[in-house]
């Protein structure tokens, strides 16, 4: 995976996953934005509300696993208790790292999900922070993206008459090597995107064609068809644009959106042309 | 790394080896039986690169936190940058993780992708580019695993290391200004 700058923690994820979460309301409410207290590692970040000295993560960690619902299957009870010293060890060792080490697994499925819905949010509706590409997707997830080219690709599937396993295949091939391409696209005009923000978006910005091949697929008609498909891509090709035009320089934007639009152009030709 | 697990001690969490390990083996296992049994290829890629999704999921959230300690992801922080996170139990717990759960931990990990290399290999040969392409998911899905595990584990010991240097440090300078106070 390209990236692979580490920064070596001394105190490390229990404000980072404040902050995330922070991020996740602070979106959702488009909250105030404050100064946060700077550490060694990582600059300071101006935007994102933080409980992070180091003390306050401890009291709260010392909270969850104690007084934590009988852990779902996964995790066995005796093991959430025997990571308790562990916690307390931390507060001398490495700093919070323990925190979201020891949090329940349906914790971490509640903070997964909440994320692919804030991130939908933020792409697909209208919201403040579409402008800033930085911020469109800080929390870039790929399980959002799988959902809607999966779901797409069935959709298109079992429109079809014939050769459903090929229409499928097509489809997510498409689209997977479609985004991955327009990605490439993006940096080899010399844009500033992060690969994997990059996929993130073009999936999420699916969603309005999943919700068109749904419609399509109910109700037969070909006028409806294209005006759904019409408006589905627009919409889609209006929550990718910003985040696209912005990461290039002005005089290439052209070049970077026109293949996206032309992505997107052919997934509404398949819906409509699938019979 | 040694073939066969430690002996002498049971595993520390059952459950979760458990699901760690049934994930991944229903993947293989229904991509091999499905391509005998199964005819659609539609309902072929969509079980396994499901089940190989949930594994992922698995493996990075709930397994590697609790088998070895462990954990790694994705931010972006202001500047547009992306920073690889890693986090770790420190030392004490780390030294306390029950060997036999690290070794299938690890093991596992390792297997299955060999596994899907193997089958990579036998589409590649009978020339069938739709399953290379359920492959190649699960494929990437493994070894994305097995390398932010691996950075992880290393950026541990790295500041097990590092811990250990400051203290010993700031041992020395205590003890050489505790012998200059006494004098």
């Amino acid at each position: 995976m390209s990236h692979a700058d580490t920064i070596p923690l001394h105190q490390s994820s229990q404000s980072d996953i404040d902050e995330i979460e922070n991020l996740i309301n602070a979106s959702v409410q488009s909250g105030p934005a404050t100064v946060l207290p700077a550490r060694p590692p990582s600059p300071p970040r101006a935007s994102i509300p933080v409980v992070s000295s180091s003390p306050s993560p401890f009291i709260q960690s010392h909270l969850p696993p104690p007084s934590a619902p009988p852990p779902p299957p996964p995790p066995s009870s005796s093991t959430s208790s025997q990571k308790v010293p562990s916690v307390s060890i931390g507060v001398t060792g490495f700093g919070p790292a323990a925190n979201t080490l020891t949090e329940p697994v349906w914790d971490t499925v509640k903070r997964d999900l909440a994320r692919i819905v804030s991130n939908l949010k933020l792409v697909v509706f209208p919201n403040p922070y579409r402008e800033d590409p930085g911020k469109a997707l800080r929390d870039w997830d790929l399980w959002g993206p799988f959902f809607f080219i999966v779901f797409l690709g069935l959709a298109l599937s079992w429109s079809a008459s014939v050769k459903k396993s090929e229409v499928f295949a097509v489809a997510f091939a498409l689209l997977a090597a479609g985004a991955v391409i327009l990605t490439l696209n993006v940096l080899l005009l010399g844009g500033h995107i992060i690969f994997f923000q990059s996929l993130s978006l073009l999936g999420y910005c699916l969603f309005p064609l999943d919700v068109g091949a749904i419609i399509c697929m109910l109700k037969d008609n070909v006028i409806l068809k294209v005006i759904v498909v019409c408006v589905t891509l627009a919409w889609s090709s209006w929550a990718a644009y910003p985040f696209m035009s912005s990461a290039v320089n002005p005089r290439r934007k052209a070049l970077a959106l026109y293949p996206v639009f032309l992505m997107y152009v052919s997934v509404g030709f398949l819906i409509i042309a699938i019979d | 790394m040694d073939l066969n697990p430690p002996a002498g001690e049971n595993y520390a969490n059952p459950k979760t080896c458990l699901f760690h390990v049934i994930f991944k083996a229903a993947a293989l296992a229904f991509y091999i039986l499905s391509a005998l049994f199964v005819n659609n290829f539609v309902i072929i890629f969509v079980v396994t690169v499901l089940l190989a999704a949930l594994d992922f999921w698995v493996v990075k959230n709930v397994s590697g936190r609790i088998l070895v300690g462990l954990r790694w992801w994705n931010e972006i922080n202001d500047l547009g940058e992306s920073i690889w996170k890693f986090e770790s139990l420190d030392q004490e717990s780390l030294a306390r993780m029950n060997k036999k759960d690290s070794w299938l931990f690890w093991w596992t990990l390792y297997l299955t992708a060999a596994a899907w290399i193997l089958l990579a290999i036998f589409s590649l040969i009978r020339l069938q580019a739709d399953y290379l392409l359920v492959v190649g998911v699960c494929l990437t899905l493994g070894i994305a695993n097995i390398v932010g595990f691996t950075k992880c584990r290393k950026d541990a010991k790295q500041k097990i290391q590092q811990f250990a240097s400051q203290t010993i440090a700031s041992r020395v300078t205590s003890t050489i200004q505790s012998a200059f106070s006494v004098v």
